[in-house]
């Protein structure tokens, strides 16, 4: 086994890795925004109600790869032809929304029913309520499961290698085969992904921890 | 139109696919759960460094893809001169990828159950591994099968990832009919609706194992 060979490809696979990242961040934010939509939907009933209903459970019934599928190769033929990064971050970002959106739900339901109707009762407007009395109590029910969910979407990206979007996983694949060792650069890329997602982890057990004990204190006083 | 009425005629193709997916389904959630039982109950024995191995093999098999797993069974294991085939793969890295989230599982649901219960299973006589197996982990039900639905509905999915390894399930057909005809619109939509027509019905009978091992709880 040769270790020139990785230090050589190394400054690429760390490129990579930053493509990593880049898709990440750029899919999180597009669910982020997209989930409140569909749970601000769904919880207000009515026609778009039904709307986000069935987009929430049409998403998380079928794999994520076939939403990349669908929106790579699928919307073609009818004359939209997004490049492989675009189109695995559109297709990340519509299948995370259906998540966050569920995430986000239970956050918000978990708020008491009398924050709303005290916060009403003091003059502020629908809007208002959910800005400053609804979302910010809904946090602590809402940051731990949006944190994995962003772990697990790290790894995720891993699948638009299987379109060709430039990431660490395609970059493996690309190298792997060039030189033949599969399992050391598999475990490399592996290796990577442990570094990134590991602190991640940790950041959640921390916020986990830190409202749990929140939680604890409130119920004593 | 036309083009549906094609996707018609490979309905078949793709399931059978649907068959092969749910054979990896089924093999890699037998093999997650048996891992993680076993990792939940290393984890309350008073060995520390089966303990630390344990948590070691959780906090890494979660923060590597499955994909990458995959890739390391399937190819990276033929460098060392161990061959498997597409399915046994999918089902070893699924399983083992698996079992770390099951051991989590588990271990939630162990730790739910009251620890005057080991105790009192001690007194009469039984050990540790009978108490487990007797007393704690049927009560440990209650917590660990809502998670353990999720799971085998996520696994479903996931198995999608099994056609990169060239396991003939589902996804694998789709991909193979869409190289051979270009319709990637119908294809993949048909697709989607078959692995909704399999995860649906699954929810549905998790949700109802949920209610029924709950019952006269709350």
């Amino acid at each position: 086994m040769s270790w020139t060979i990785f230090i050589a490809s190394m400054p690429e696979l760390l490129v990579a890795a930053l493509g990593t990242l880049k898709m990440t961040a750029l899919a999180f934010i597009f669910a982020a925004i997209l989930g409140l939509v569909l749970a601000i939907l769904r919880m207000s009933g009515g026609v778009a109600g039904r709307f986000a209903f069935g987009y929430i459970e049409v998403v998380r019934g079928t794999p994520a790869l076939t939403l990349l599928f669908l929106i790579y190769f699928g919307l073609v033929p009818l004359g939209i032809v997004l490049q492989a990064f675009p189109a695995a971050v559109v297709a990340l970002g519509l299948n995370g929304a259906a998540y966050l959106a569920e995430i986000y739900r239970a956050g918000i339901q978990a708020v008491d029913r009398g924050q709303r109707e005290a916060a009403q009762m003091i003059g502020l407007r629908r809007r208002e309520v959910m800005r400053y009395v609804i979302l910010p109590q809904s946090l602590p029910a809402v940051l731990p499961p949006m944190g994995n969910y962003l772990v697990s979407l790290l790894k995720d990206t891993s699948i638009a290698s299987l379109i060709s979007a430039p990431e660490l996983m395609l970059r493996s694949r690309d190298l792997a085969g060039t030189y033949y060792l599969p399992m050391e650069y598999y475990l490399l890329a592996g290796a990577m992904y442990l570094v990134m997602a590991w602190p991640m982890m940790h950041g959640v057990r921390r916020l986990e921890r830190h409202f749990a004990r929140g939680r604890l204190e409130g119920n004593r006083a | 139109m036309s083009a549906w009425l094609t996707v018609w005629d490979m309905l078949p193709v793709l399931l059978f696919g649907a068959v092969t997916t749910v054979k990896v389904t089924a093999g890699g959630f037998v093999v997650a759960v048996l891992i993680g039982l076993c990792c939940a109950i290393m984890l309350r024995l008073r060995s520390r460094l089966l303990r630390a191995a344990v948590a070691v093999y959780v906090d890494v098999f979660r923060a590597i893809p499955v994909l990458t797993q995959l890739f390391i069974i399937y190819f990276g294991l033929t460098e060392i001169g161990i061959r498997l085939d597409p399915i046994p793969a999918a089902i070893v890295g699924f399983g083992i990828n698996g079992g770390a989230y099951m051991t989590e599982v588990f271990r939630a649901g162990i730790e739910s159950v009251h620890q005057g219960q080991l105790e009192a299973a001690q007194m009469l006589g039984m050990t540790r591994l009978a108490a487990m197996r007797i007393i704690i982990l049927p009560q440990a039900m209650r917590v660990v099968l809502p998670p353990l639905g999720n799971f085998a509905i996520g696994l479903l999915k996931d198995t999608a990832l099994a056609s990169a390894v060239a396991a003939p399930e589902l996804m694998f057909r789709a991909r193979n009919m869409v190289d051979k005809t270009f319709l990637a619109t119908q294809i993949f939509s048909a697709t989607a609706v078959i692995y909704l027509a399999m995860s649906l019905p699954l929810g549905y009978l998790t949700r109802r194992a949920e209610a029924r091992v709950s019952r006269g709880h709350r």
